[in-house]
């Protein structure tokens, strides 16, 4: 994996509504934010938050009602697969491909042609411990290894910048601590820009340079934590366990906000 | 699995024997014994029954082709044109599950003031039968085809037409082999079946002509003949659809 020069991501004044059958439900509300080239930023709120709503507008899955979003300079007007890949908490690999057929896919659609792209998948699939697993089907593999191959999927696109909607959510605690380190591994050799949501603390501790904390639904910025810790980051040290309070205090009522509204 | 087998042969070999004590007690004329249908079918098989034997045949599996043929064309382009459109569920569906729910035998009598006496009305009827499964499977494949993987790939970069191909055709491509069997069935009935009610030629018309003419154990013959033919045809179709499931299904 070659370093790639990241872009600036501005996200201004962003809002959505999701039509019901009565009135809109408000989702997101002037929401900004300035994501810096090679930052690992991760986005915390309480579920029904917005906060991935936030990251499919940020990937242009999903329309802004107001407000944009801008990839240097540009705006984002649809899925850009050159500046942007995805990872979803559902790996979403394709059933009826093996594991190197589904890393192939975004390559397949470029165009790329058929050695080179296997070349390029399996050159993926190695570092993710993987090796060996090229031919299995996704139904073959373990929840971790599944969303590994989604993850090397992503990264075959080899954009500057990687989304993912809480890409670990679904896995074991164990899973996740170790997938959380390899994921810092690729980060650090690929110098990609990461926006990571999730709504574990921990996650967001260990892994990220920034946090950002959302309010409940309408989803908006509450706080923002810059997190100075040395690698490799152990919860148990007094700063992280500060840094930890601190977070906990500013989701803590938006928690209960999110509890107490149902969602 | 052993034991499944001998006990098929068991039963199989049972119900034989209660055919062949029924019907030798009965009218010779009505009630044929196994005992005379193997003879009959070696006659049959050898062309000295029916010499034409091999052209009504012919002409049967030519009949069952053009209408298979019609049914894939017909069946899949309605089924995509009804199912990829979303909101247009609600204003064709509960037509759709009407025509199908009507017994499909009464629009022969009217298939055959249009189409004439000759093959293309029992094309026609076996078209009509063989329709409503394959447009019904593109229907039912499209609504199960998984949102998000849809999702996934338009991340990836993938625009409608490659999403089609790539995502929504492998999707339902295990649903769409077993409607494209049942509707091979349900052609070769709509086929046979037509010959049966009017026809000159076919194998469903020298059924019913043995039929008519009280020659019973030919008559079983051909029964028995157009069944191992059907099981050989839908055999095929059964080993497709399989494969298709497990390609779908991702199986190594």
């Amino acid at each position: 994996m070659r370093p790639v020069t990241a872009a600036h991501i501005e996200v201004r004044a962003v809002g959505k509504q999701w039509r019901t059958r009565d009135h809109p439900v408000p989702a997101l509300e002037s929401v900004s934010l300035d994501i810096a080239p090679q930052e690992f930023l991760t986005v915390l709120g309480p579920s029904g938050c917005g906060k991935s709503t936030l990251l499919s507008i940020i990937g242009g899955l999903t329309p802004a009602d107001q407000g944009e979003v801008r990839i240097a300079g540009r705006p984002v007007i649809g899925p850009d697969p050159r500046q942007m890949a995805m990872v979803f908490q559902d790996p979403g690999l394709f059933p009826w491909r093996t594991a190197l057929e589904n890393v192939e896919f975004g390559l397949e659609l470029q165009g790329v042609p058929g050695p080179i792209r296997r070349e390029r998948a399996r050159a993926l699939l190695e570092p993710v411990g993987l090796r060996g697993f090229e031919r299995r089907y996704p139904r073959e593999l373990s929840g971790g290894m599944k969303q590994r191959v989604a993850i090397a999927r992503a990264l075959a696109l080899d954009a500057p910048i990687l989304l993912m909607d809480e890409p670990f959510g679904a896995l074991d605690e164990q899973t996740r601590l170790l997938m959380g380190e390899w994921l810092l591994g690729i980060w650090a050799r690929t110098q990609k820009t990461v926006v990571f949501v999730t709504h574990s603390l921990q996650e967001a501790i260990l892994l990220s340079q920034r946090i950002v904390v959302m309010t409940a639904r309408p989803g908006r910025i509450k706080a923002s934590f810059a997190v100075d810790l040395p690698a490799p980051r152990d919860l148990d040290t007094a700063p992280a366990a500060t840094l930890r309070r601190a977070l906990w205090d500013a989701i803590r009522d938006e928690s209960r906000r999110a509890l107490d509204g149902g969602a | 699995m052993r034991r499944v087998v001998l006990g098929r042969v068991l039963l199989l070999a049972g119900l034989l024997g209660l055919w062949e004590l029924w019907a030798r007690h009965g009218d010779p004329l009505l009630y044929v014994p196994p005992s005379r249908v193997v003879p009959a079918l070696a006659r049959l098989l050898r062309l000295e029954a029916y010499p034409t034997l091999p052209a009504h045949v012919g002409l049967t599996a030519f009949e069952v082709l053009v209408a298979y043929a019609l049914v894939v064309a017909l069946g899949l382009s309605l089924g995509f044109a009804l199912g990829l459109p979303r909101h247009v569920g609600a204003i064709y569906e509960p037509i759709l599950a009407a025509c199908y729910a009507i017994p499909s035998v009464v629009w022969y009598p009217s298939l055959m003031l249009f189409f004439g006496l000759g093959p293309a009305s029992k094309i026609a009827f076996g078209v009509l039968l063989g329709f409503f499964p394959v447009v019904l499977a593109v229907l039912a494949g499209l609504r199960a085809v998984e949102p998000h993987l849809l999702t996934v790939s338009r991340a990836l970069g993938a625009k409608p037409a490659a999403c089609f191909v790539k995502v929504v055709l492998p999707a339902i491509t295990a649903t769409l082999v077993a409607g494209l069997r049942a509707g091979l069935a349900l052609t070769v009935v709509g086929v046979l079946v037509g010959e049966i009610l009017g026809a000159r030629r076919g194998l469903g018309y020298l059924i019913n002509y043995t039929y008519g003419f009280f020659r019973t154990a030919d008559y079983a013959a051909l029964a028995l003949l157009a069944l191992v033919l059907v099981l050989l045809v839908d055999g095929i179709a059964a080993w497709t659809e399989s494969r298709a499931r497990r390609w779908t299904e991702g199986a190594a």
